[in-house]
């Protein structure tokens, strides 16, 4: 046998690595000093991300490159989406402290927990390989299931990991049913390979793939949230812990839309066989996301039904440059990931202030007095909201702005259109939210709630930092993708499937 | 050219303005340190001041045009460079030339006339400085209005005289009639402000079409020396919008000069204090429509569609104006609609093209009109502010200045021959009736300018009669009837009730709230402090003549309503002096000058007969106190034959019923589209979110449903496409 030990650039690696490595330190801390102070926990965990951050921003000039035999690759794309997600946690550490305070919620392996499911994150992000890929997933899902019930006391809590536990093991079925038959199909696990493999196929070797890429899709989407998979996100949302759930808001989506990107280009050339069902998947996810949350009394719900419908946002973008790279750049996706991450994040960090003892008050009306106790959160709050409707100057419209004339270069008119109406569709429950935080009495029931803690201000700040000044790196993110997310280049072969011909 | 002698042209502006400046910053500190006697003689003299400087500049420069070539006299003098964009450039720029000295020799020296009698006239009032402030800031935006070189300049002074009318109206503003009279001129006014608007972009767009087949290479083109000179040539590529713009510079000079149909803030306009009526609303701002018509008159020239129908509303509104002078009992209402009346005959001059004659009008005008309100005013001042004519009678034994004064006034409007009023009356009716001005409408012709000119006649005949009654009804008609009244109440003032000078006097007490009060306030206050009564005219009044103050100007005024018209026909002949080239055309002379003049010596002894054979006696009964026994004809027209109150009432209901109609197509259409759809959008989310019932087994089925919907879908698509490469 005549094998080559592959050389090892570790430093592609290494970002994850070290964000594993520091959780492995905070639980090392935790249970030397169980249930007590969490300040050492939080210093490591955000020294650690702070590094990692550093370190990633080191690796955005470098060029594309891959390790560990393929597994492993870092090119601009995957250091741009592991940017969004460590800064996003480092976002929710900073306001966890006071949150689970307030709730009571002693456990120290929060942040252990939450540092692993990140580097989960990031491995999804960084490879195109499915199989690195579904391991990716797996750590981030497992990850989460257990914080999801990190609320003992309530019972909400536990059902939501419950619930997202088994729904996930569903999906995941789903996800490596769709792999093992794209393994088939070309022999390979590799992305490259298999869009290689799937380019001019006949007649009789079609099917394999296109229900292998089918099968797939339905795993991503589940961990994206598109309609029809996307029942799991408003019940688990509101259950889950706040922080835990701006976690998952952000960075679980992020990783799942940096995998579903690499997949839908690897099966481009399948594209006659997918587009038009997502393209009614899309369509789906923005006005379900949107209609749902009109009815909603519970904010940590809307915002699990508005996540959705930014899922279908995304699926705009990523459709559009699928349909013609040459035209449009994944920098769109990207861009309105960073965007989604800080006024996601944002948002359910202040609506975490609506915590009050051991139990998780999220209705519309536990937000009243919002402004009362927290006037500075509170109006960072319209500040996140107003980027959610996408009001002008904020990411949050510039991002929109981005889809849709993406979505009108490549002839996704009715896509654009749809996004635009279900824009203003949703001004109306992120609306609600504002007043609500702005009525001045405060429940009776509800005795005066913590003051938010310095924790608090800062990550608050950060998001804000990144809703107002987000809108300048639009630019940067476009070229930084489109000159090296090196694999995300479509193969030429798809010019011949049917809607272009129709089209021209 | 040099210009610099002209250079003192800005401090004729400046003056007025630093008086404005001075009054509204320092009179109130004046008064307070100095005591109310010695404060408002300084903040008299210091308001009449300036005027009167500004008039003897005016005078010098006048002069100084006067020794210069007919042709060269006119001289242009720029500030600063105001408005500056690419092609256009707008600078802050006054305009020396005949026509803008008339005015300014009219306005100063009229103004300090009036400023001086104010000085008396207001010598009971509290707010003292705020009433010059406003004065002085009228004379400055009335210079603009008159010394601006173009359009928009003059817009900047049409508006600011529009202002400090409202505000002059408004003077006495704790009588909610006041203010109403005064947001009724200003709304008025802002519907002709509106018209000016359009005729100036009007031009503007024609300017910036056809500027370059003109030839105008000058960015200044808006300014008169660049643009009016091409006017004959430039107004006549397009007719139809040189018609319709000149028609909306006319609405523009409707409003400001009171014709119809927008002449009904005019009679209310007499709610503000007396010298006001004079300066303002009789012998400057209401003539400012007819300057405009004289400073456009090539745009005019090239639009004689326009013109004839500027006669014939001319002539309405004179006709309409003499008609209701004959049902007013207040003295003020009586010479409002003179005014109203006299307005017309300048537009019935421009009309037919003879600018001149009405300018001429307008001066000798503003000469009489400003002797007879201040006359009144002096009349009113004696009477302790009673304004009803039919309280008066035989005041010539008590003011004999007063009354020798306002008969030389009531000589000149009346059309006493050879007086102002008679020559600048005769130069308009000769004007129109041997004029060819025609109106093309409904397939026919008509000869609009003639028809005004013979209304003109008719209307002669009615102002010699109404002036006469008038002038009766003071000064002589017996007995004085005030003696009748009996003490402590008058008689039962049944119309123009708040409309009295007196009012105001009744008003000594701080004003807490600085502005405004609602009729409801009005109310409180006028139950918690009853009016006080403290000199109301009642059997025991013994009317006394006027202070120096106040007689003077009147003596000034009554020596030029004497001989003004002669001196500016014969001495100025002004007709060459205002436009030297454009000599007179020689009419066809269809009605001879001697026959001009043998109608109009009839049409005055006709009238001041009827009127000597109606009121020499006394006061007619059927025009007393008992309006029960008034005839038909002049109860209505004491109403205004209804117009006033159908147009208010009208465009009131009207607006609130377009107001209302909107907002029902607001409430129901849009609204209820509006509405719909978030009823929708929320019925359609509640539908959807029955789907989820929080039963995992549920989840699982749907994401199962939607997998098998795929597998379906791509089944389809494979059969359907095959093999697409």
């Amino acid at each position: 046998m005549n094998y080559t030990i592959p050389t090892v650039d570790w430093s592609l690696v290494l970002p994850f690595a070290l964000v594993a490595l520091t959780g492995i330190v905070a639980l090392i801390i935790e249970t030397a000093h169980p249930k007590r102070d969490n300040g050492l926990i939080i210093g490591v965990s955000l020294t650690g991300l702070a590094a990692t951050f550093v370190l990633l921003l080191t690796q955005l000039v470098l060029p594309p490159a891959r390790t560990f035999g393929n597994m492993v690759l870092r090119d601009q794309f995957s250091v741009l989406l592991q940017l969004i997600c460590v800064a996003a946690t480092a976002v929710c550490f900073m306001f966890s402290d006071g949150y689970l305070r307030e709730k009571k919620i002693a456990f120290g392996e929060f942040y252990p927990l939450t540092l692993w499911a990140l580097s989960g994150a990031m491995v999804m992000v960084s490879t195109d390989n499915l199989l690195m890929l579904f391991v990716g997933l797996e750590i981030l899902s497992i990850a989460l299931y257990c914080l999801a019930g990190m609320s003992r006391s309530e019972a909400r809590s536990e059902e939501s990991a419950l619930k997202y536990f088994l729904l996930g093991a569903f999906a995941s079925a789903f996800l490596l049913y769709g792999i093992a038959f794209l393994f088939g199909a070309s022999g390979s696990m590799s992305l490259p390979d298999i869009q290689k493999a799937v380019t001019g196929l006949t007649r009789d070797t079609l099917p394999m793939p296109v229900f292998g890429v089918m099968l797939v899709l339905v795993g991503l989407g589940f961990k994206a949230s598109l309609v029809p998979f996307h029942q799991w996100t408003p019940d688990v949302y509101q259950g889950a812990p706040t922080n835990v759930t701006a976690f998952m808001a952000a960075v679980s989506k992020v990783a799942a839309f940096g995998a579903l990107a690499r997949v839908l280009v690897a099966a481009a050339p399948l594209h006659q066989y997918w587009f038009e069902a997502l393209y009614w998947i899309a369509i789906a996810t923005m006005c379900i996301g949107n209609l749902v949350a009109l009815v909603q009394k519970d904010v940590k719900r809307a915002l699990g039904y508005s996540s959705i419908a930014h899922a279908g946002y995304l699926l705009v973008a990523l459709l559009a440059y699928t349909r013609d790279p040459d035209k449009v750049s994944l920098g769109t996706t990207v861009f309105y990931l960073i965007g989604y991450a800080a006024m996601t994040v944002g948002a359910f960090a202040v609506v975490s202030l609506a915590a009050k003892g051991d139990r998780d008050g999220s209705r519309y009306q536990d937000l009243h007095g919002l402004y009362r106790r927290a006037p500075f959160a509170t109006v960072m709050l319209v500040l996140f909201l107003s980027s959610l409707i996408g009001i002008p100057p904020t990411v949050g419209f510039f991002g929109k702005q981005l889809i849709f004339l993406d979505a009108l270069r490549t002839g996704l008119v009715p896509l654009a259109i749809v996004l635009a109406v279900n824009s203003a569709v949703s001004a109306y429950y992120y609306l609600q939210i504002m007043v609500a935080a702005f009525v001045s009495e405060e429940g009776a029931a509800r005795p005066v709630s913590r003051k938010p803690g310095a924790g608090m201000t800062i990550g608050v700040c950060v998001c804000a930092a990144g809703v107002i000044f987000a809108s300048l790196l639009g630019g940067y993110v476009q070229e930084t993708t489109r000159t090296a997310a090196l694999q995300a280049k479509p193969v030429p072969g798809r010019v011949q499937n049917q809607m272009e011909v129709i089209n021209r | 050219m040099d210009t610099s002698a002209f250079n003192s042209v800005w401090w004729i502006f400046a003056l007025p303005v630093f008086g404005f400046l001075w009054q509204c910053l320092a009179g109130k500190i004046v008064i307070d340190n100095l005591g109310d006697k010695l404060g408002k003689r300084i903040m008299g003299a210091s308001a009449v001041l300036p005027i009167a400087a500004a008039f003897f500049i005016a005078v010098d420069l006048t002069g100084k045009l006067h020794s210069m070539p007919a042709e060269s006299r006119s001289v242009v003098l720029t500030l600063f460079d105001w408005i500056n964009i690419q092609s256009l450039h707008v600078p802050f720029e006054f305009r020396v030339d005949a026509l803008s000295m008339m005015m300014v020799l009219i306005i100063t020296g009229i103004g300090s006339l009036i400023h001086l009698y104010a000085t008396g006239y207001m010598a009971e009032e509290k707010d003292y400085p705020r009433f010059f402030t406003y004065l002085n800031l009228f004379v400055a935006a009335m210079l603009v209005l008159v010394l601006g070189n173009n359009l928009v300049l003059t817009f900047i002074g049409w508006e600011g005289v529009g202002l400090c009318s409202y505000l002059l109206i408004g003077f006495w503003y704790k009588d909610v009639a006041n203010s109403k009279a005064a947001n009724k001129a200003f709304i008025v006014n802002r519907i002709g402000d509106f018209g000016f608007t359009i005729g100036m972009f009007l031009l503007i767009a024609q300017v910036t079409l056809d500027r370059n087949i003109i030839g105008i290479t000058d960015p200044r083109w808006l300014s008169f020396d660049v643009l009016l000179p091409h006017a004959d040539v430039l107004f006549k590529i397009n007719p139809e919008i040189t018609t319709m713009a000149a028609l909306a510079l006319f609405v523009g000079a409707m409003g400001k000069s009171a014709q119809f149909p927008l002449y009904l803030w005019l009679p209310d306009a007499m709610a503000g204090p007396t010298p006001v009526s004079a300066l303002i609303h009789a012998a400057t701002m209401v003539t400012s429509g007819v300057f405009l018509l004289n400073r456009m008159s090539p745009v005019f020239a090239a639009a004689p569609q326009a013109g004839a129908v500027i006669a014939i509303i001319g002539a309405a509104t004179s006709l309409l104006g003499a008609l209701i002078a004959f049902g007013q009992t207040d003295i003020k209402k009586v010479l409002a609609f003179s005014t109203v009346s006299q307005l017309g005959y300048m537009f019935i001059g421009c009309g037919v093209g003879a600018y001149w004659a009405g300018m001429f009008h307008v001066t000798t005008h503003a000469f009489f009109k400003a002797l007879l309100f201040l006359g009144a005013g002096a009349v009113i001042h004696a009477m302790a502010h009673d304004q009803d004519m039919r309280n008066y009678g035989g005041l010539w034994k008590f003011l004999k200045i007063t009354g020798a004064t306002m008969l030389v006034g009531w000589a000149a409007i009346a059309g006493f021959p050879y007086l102002s009023g008679f020559f600048s009356k005769e130069e308009i009716l000769g004007a129109a009736v041997n004029s060819d001005t025609v109106l093309h409408l409904g397939g026919y012709m008509w000869s609009t300018g003639q028809v005004a000119g013979w209304i003109g006649f008719v209307v002669a005949f009615l102002t010699a009669a109404y002036m006469t009654r008038m002038t009766l009804l003071t000064f002589f008609s017996g007995e004085g009837r005030w003696k009748t009244i009996a003490a402590g109440h008058g008689h039962d003032h049944d119309h123009e009730h708040g409309h009295h000078d007196a009012h105001a006097h009744a008003h000594h007490h701080e004003d807490p709230h600085g502005f405004f009060y609602s009729d409801a306030e009005m109310h409180a206050r006028a139950v918690a402090e009853p009016h006080e009564h403290h000199h109301a005219l009642d059997s025991h009044h013994v009317p006394k003549e006027v202070p120096p103050s106040m007689w003077m100007p009147l003596a000034v005024l009554a020596v030029l309503s004497l001989v003004g018209g002669a001196w500016l026909k014969y001495g100025v002949n002004l007709e060459h002096w205002l436009y030297p080239g454009a000599e007179a055309a020689e009419h066809a002379e269809r009605v001879s000058h001697p026959m001009l003049l043998g109608i109009s010596f009839t049409v005055f002894l006709a009238g001041v007969g009827f009127g000597f054979w109606k009121y020499a006696k006394g006061l007619p009964a059927d025009e007393g106190w008992d309006l029960s026994l008034w005839k038909r004809w002049r109860t209505s027209a004491g109403r205004q034959f209804g117009i006033d109150a159908a147009l208010t009432d009208g465009s009131l209901k009207g607006g609130a019923m377009l107001g209302a109609f909107l907002a029902g197509i607001d409430k129901w259409l849009i609204d209820g589209v509006v509405n719909a759809s978030g009823r929708v959008a929320e019925l359609a989310g509640g539908l959807l979110s029955r789907t989820q019932r929080g039963y995992v087994r549920g989840y699982a089925l749907l994401m199962q449903a939607g997998v098998v919907a795929l597998i379906f879908y791509v089944i389809y698509q494979l059969s359907h496409l095959g093999a697409g490469n």
